[in-house]
């Protein structure tokens, strides 16, 4: 009762940002209820997964300071448990989704106990590693289907199927992704002000303090990825239902990984907005500079070199991103 | 505050670019839209741009009256059943990315309200697109990607115009036979124990590994008395930047026989390898893709004398067939190239379409349906060498093509000195004596 | 038995050839403690450059490594003066993310340029020509060539930085920045300077490589990951352990080919039908985790 209390509590936020932020989910809410064209829908939809993923990237990369570079193993585990189950056993989302959460957050353990001994660099470069073996092993590995990867057949359902979330309008998922996307914020939320969330707060400035406190580092790192992989895999389950197609290569690329991280960092890690107001510039980014200058151009690329250009001024000028920005100039103002 | 209202300005401004309407246009009358999804940019640009020109080439005809051409559509400007309706092709790019392909069908279907989709050439896009065109039941032609899973999906909106691998894969063994009984022009019988040996390398995806298990299938269950035996059939990561251990890999097997699928650069860095590494096969076979574009002949040039390629169209089609060469003549005025194996398919496939549409006479996607399960276009009307189109519509394959079918062409000097395909099998409409065996390096 | 040989020296060619693609990184790293995930972008840029003067000029492609070598320099040295600078004032999140754009930016740069297409060269003098050594071990000139390089390259960088004055003030920056400046020497210019060596090590091995690997945009990141393994394995910022660590890298590319040999010495058919080769980068990446996981310091580091 009192974590979920806690995690409803956004008295620490200044007035504006709250009702700032209520504007905005009040628009998510409404949106599919205004004439939209399908690739805007799209769009949102884009936005809203990776605005999770980029929440779960948070916990660890930005309260913990831990820098992920390894996120699309999860999102395959995840992906691939609910199109493994749905199409050889008829196991419909809801239980399935669980079941993927579990064994991303099992392999999270078996592989996060050796990867937390490493640091920094070490550990972003062993993370991107591991999520590439994890990928080329699924890309052998006939049972899923190997490099062809799993298609969740349009004709064997019936739509709107909500127990299998099988639907042929967007605007279900819409609805689905946004309800995973709140109570994300949600959690986020209870957890920055946890006991595990001031722990981590403390690694991230200092980790030989945080030891001496009496704060079991390693555990408590483990306990926090396993938290943010369990976030990205439910995500990844809902992809496989969305696009109906998974293959190693998309959905578990380093591609992936790279760009939940980027979002996250370049939003503000350790923000709870952060990683929203990443996903929320990068992808109708994106997407839009792709759909006006890339294929119709003939400028394949300009859209990411413009991208590149946007995370490289961040980082060199405000290392705490967009929300870092924000942040100073709020000060500024106050003093 | 005033930093706030900028702020909120910003964060609105955001959402609006969003969720801004994009208005379907106004409607012009005689119009028929066709989606064209081909990758256009990314590894396979330029296959799409093959693919693209062939397209364009045959809305051309059908949108003009071009009277000395022997083809129904090029009698008639626009569709006439359609009150001269004109054919409208919008182009989308999926650079090979099968999740993008399926978001630019959603995109075609629902906001450019197109009355039917033509692609995809990566058998792994045609895939996803297709499952979107059957959700949202439109109609969908595809002309040129040969994974035979594509039509065993038992999908109601989906027909394809080309033949798929296994028959060309059958061709190729067809072939072993034939030379096995000394029924290929210009070779005389072959020993079997010659030619017994086989390895493949396939790229590791959708289409190559389903070409790979083809090869193994046929070898050893449908061609088993022939005492074919499969020395290594290995998957190869596609876009390699080097393929020298893969290469060593075939090479220690020992294989009479060595079968590819692979697209342009992985073919080209293959043939270099095997080169430098001087294996030496009696016959290197390629199945179509990378081995019939002209960049494989441009930057080989002599070294690939002698290499075997599946295709459905060579330059050498345009002597047998009248309309082919008459085609083949638009194009090159177009581009400046020869149709190939890629622009011939497109084409048809866009020909395909027409022919339908003038059969429906409407855009109801019902009415293409119908015309589509029921349409017989004459062989004598398309430029690849096919018996004609059907499509079937019952059994395990529903929408493929039945009266398609495959050449096999070996790449030879010509009289000119220039490297081009002579055709070899199927052996009656063989253009010159077949290579055998490969060459040395 | 010629299949294992075969592999064996293949390995250690491509071993030699990978260290020179990772010797700029340990360097940037032993000297600035920042992880350039541009890397392989640097090498890609060291293909095109190669590539292009070599089509342009008409000379042969061996004659590009110095202008090559010229770019590499200079691209390291403005991407430091005007970028990463910048950067290493901020915490590591951020030098991750500053690399990554460097890295986007170049890639997609040279996408919006070259275009999407794989290019190769196909004239030269070594270009197609092989040794035979006998025992079935076929060595293509160009691989043979560029290991040859690689092992001249190494030699001077180690004489650079054990026997000149420049090295010296570079290892003193590298072991503790502020004391190197208390100490009146000029860290800055030498951060940039370990950024212009790098890249021009880096872009050589790209004008070397595309002798007779083909090159598109995207090539990059696969020589960063394996630019990594072979940096990690050799200790971050050792120049002799970023060479012995490449030849140990080579060996391990070419399991499949051990595979080979010992599916054919044992006979056994189940071995025959394990997808080795798709795997072949897959067992770099476990070997990676695997040393940094036990020995965090790499087979050969030295700092810290």
């Amino acid at each position: 009762m009192e974590t979920l209390k806690s995690a409803f509590d956004f008295s620490d936020f200044p007035r504006l940002d709250i009702s700032i932020a209520g504007i905005i989910a009040i628009f998510l809410l409404v949106f599919p209820l205004f004439s939209h064209s399908a690739f805007a829908m799209a769009t949102m939809i884009q936005f809203l997964m990776f605005s999770v993923y980029g929440m779960g990237w948070n916990t660890i990369g930005g309260y913990g300071g831990q820098v992920d570079l390894g996120k699309a193993q999860y999102v395959g585990i995840g992906a691939y448990t609910t199109a493994v189950l749905l199409i050889r056993w008829n196991i419909p989302f809801w239980f399935s989704m669980p079941l993927g959460v579990c064994l991303a957050m099992a392999w999270s353990f078996i592989i996060g106990y050796p990867l937390f001994r490493l640091k920094g660099h070490y550990f972003a470069i062993a993370t991107i590693a591991t999520s590439l073996v994890l990928m080329d092993l699924f890309s052998v590995w006939e049972f899923v289907g190997a490099a062809r990867g799993l298609e969740i057949s349009p004709i064997k359902y019936h739509y709107p199927d909500f127990w299998r979330l099988i639907f042929k309008k967007d605007i279900y998922y819409y609805y689905v992704i946004l309800g995973f996307f709140f109570v994300g914020i949600l959690y986020v939320n209870g957890f920055r002000r946890s006991r595990l969330g001031f722990q981590l707060r403390s690694i991230r400035d200092n980790e030989e303090m945080a030891s001496s406190l009496g704060i079991n580092v390693h555990w408590a790192k483990i306990k926090t990825y396993a938290i943010a992989t369990a976030f990205v895999s439910v995500v990844g389950s809902f992809h496989a239902c969305y696009i109906k197609n998974i293959e190693p290569q998309d959905t578990m690329g380093l591609d992936l990984s790279i760009l939940i991280a980027l979002m996250a960092m370049l939003g503000g890690a350790g923000s709870l907005w952060g990683p929203i107001i990443g996903a929320a510039v990068l992808i109708p980014l994106k997407s839009y500079l792709k759909a006006w200058l890339g294929g119709a151009a003939g400028l394949a690329g300009i859209d990411l070199v413009i991208y590149a250009v946007i995370i490289m001024l961040i980082s060199a000028l405000e290392p705490r991103g967009i929300w870092g920005i924000v942040e100073k100039v709020r000060r500024r103002r106050w003093q | 505050m005033k930093v706030y209202t900028r702020k909120i300005m910003t964060v609105m401004c955001l959402f609006a670019v969003v969720g801004i309407l994009v208005p379907s246009g106004a409607w012009a009358v005689k119009e028929v839209k066709i989606g064209v999804i081909y990758p256009l940019t990314g590894g396979a640009a330029a296959a799409g741009r093959e693919l693209r020109a062939g397209a364009e080439l045959a809305a051309e005809i059908a949108n003009n009256v071009m009277p000395d051409l022997p083809m129904a559509m090029a009698k008639n400007a626009g569709i006439k059943s359609l009150g001269g309706a004109k054919i409208k092709l919008i182009f989308k790019d999926h650079e090979g990315n099968p999740t993008l392909g399926a978001d630019l069908a959603k995109k075609l279907i629902l906001d450019d309200k197109v009355d039917g989709i033509l692609g995809c050439y990566h058998s792994s896009v045609t895939k996803t697109v297709s499952a979107v065109c059957e959700q949202y039941g439109v109609p969908m032609i595809n002309g040129s990607s040969t994974s035979p899973g594509l039509t065993q999906r038992g999908f109601k909106w989906f027909w394809r115009t080309t033949p798929h691998d296994k028959w060309f894969t059958k061709d190729l063994f067809e072939l072993l036979k034939g030379l096995m009984e000394g029924k290929v022009r210009g070779v005389a019988k072959v020993p079997e124990k010659d030619l017994m040996n086989l390895a493949s390398a396939c790229e590791n995806t959708e289409w190559g590994s389903h070409v790979s298990e083809l090869i193994k299938d046929l070898a050893i269950v449908n061609y088993k008395e022939y005492g074919f035996k499969m020395k290594k059939s290995l998957l190869y990561a596609a876009n390699s930047a080097d393929l020298s251990s893969e290469v060593r890999s075939l090479k220690a097997a020992r294989p009479d026989v060595m079968l590819f699928a692979s697209y342009t650069s992985d073919a080209i860095l293959l043939v270099k390898t095997l080169k430098a590494q001087r294996a030496q096969p009696k016959i290197i076979w390629g199945q179509d893709a990378g081995f019939e574009k002209p960049e494989f002949r441009e930057t080989l040039g002599d070294s690939i004398q002698g290499i075997l390629t599946r295709t459905v169209f060579l330059p050498k089609v345009v002597e047998i067939k009248k309309v082919a060469g008459q085609v083949n003549a638009l194009y090159k005025a177009k581009t400046g190239n020869d149709l190939g194996g890629a622009s011939a398919r497109a084409f048809t496939g866009l020909q395909t379409w027409v022919y339908i549409l003038e059969k429906a006479g409407s855009t109801k996607p019902a009415a293409i349906q119908a015309a589509a399960n029921s349409i017989h276009i004459s062989g004598k009307e398309l430029v690849v060498p096919w018996a004609g189109i059907k499509f079937s519509t019952s059994g395990d394959e529903l929408g493929q093509n039945v009266l398609g079918s495959g050449l096999i062409g070996q790449y030879q000097k010509e009289k000119d000195g220039s490297i081009g395909l002579e055709i070899v099998y199927p052996f009656d409409v063989a253009s010159a004596n077949m290579i055998y065996p490969f060459p040395k390096w | 038995m010629d299949i294992l040989i075969g592999s064996l020296v293949a390995g250690v060619l491509i071993g030699m050839i990978l260290a020179l693609v990772a010797l700029g990184l340990t360097i940037i790293f032993g000297v600035m403690d920042i992880v350039n995930f541009a890397h392989g972008e640097f090498l890609m840029i060291g293909m095109y450059t190669g590539l292009l003067t070599a089509q342009a000029t008409g000379i042969d492609p061996l004659l590009t490594l110095p202008v090559a070598a010229m770019v590499g320099f200079l691209l390291g040295v403005i991407c430091y003066y005007g970028f990463i600078k910048y950067l290493v004032r901020g915490p590591m999140v951020a030098q991750l993310l500053g690399t990554f754009g460097l890295m986007l930016f170049l890639r997609n740069l040279a996408l919006l340029i070259f275009g999407s297409e794989d290019q190769a060269l196909h004239r030269g003098i070594l270009i197609g020509k092989s040794f035979d050594l006998g025992m079935g071990v076929i060595v293509p000139a160009t691989k043979l060539a560029a290991a040859l390089l690689s092992v001249i390259a190494f030699l001077a960088i180690w004489l650079l930085m054990n026997r000149t004055k420049t090295g010296k003030a570079l290892t003193a920056t590298a072991l503790n920045a502020r004391g190197a400046r208390y100490m009146g020497i000029p860290t800055d210019r030498m951060n940039a300077l370990a950024w212009g060596i790098g890249g021009a090590s880096v872009t050589m091995a790209g004008a070397l490589l595309v002798n007779f690997w083909s090159v598109n945009p995207f090539v990059g990141i696969l020589f960063t990951m394996i630019a990594f393994a072979i940096v990690a394995l050799g200790g971050f910022g050792s120049v002799p352990g970023a060479f012995f660590a490449g030849l140990v890298v080579g060996m391990i590319m070419e399991i499949p080919g051990i595979w080979d040999f010992l599916t054919y010495a044992l006979n056994w058919d189940w071995m025959a039908n394990v997808p080795m080769t798709s795997l072949k980068y897959t067992f770099v990446y476990l070997a990676y985790f695997i040393i940094m996981v036990l020995r965090p310091r790499g087979l050969f580091g030295w700092k810290r």
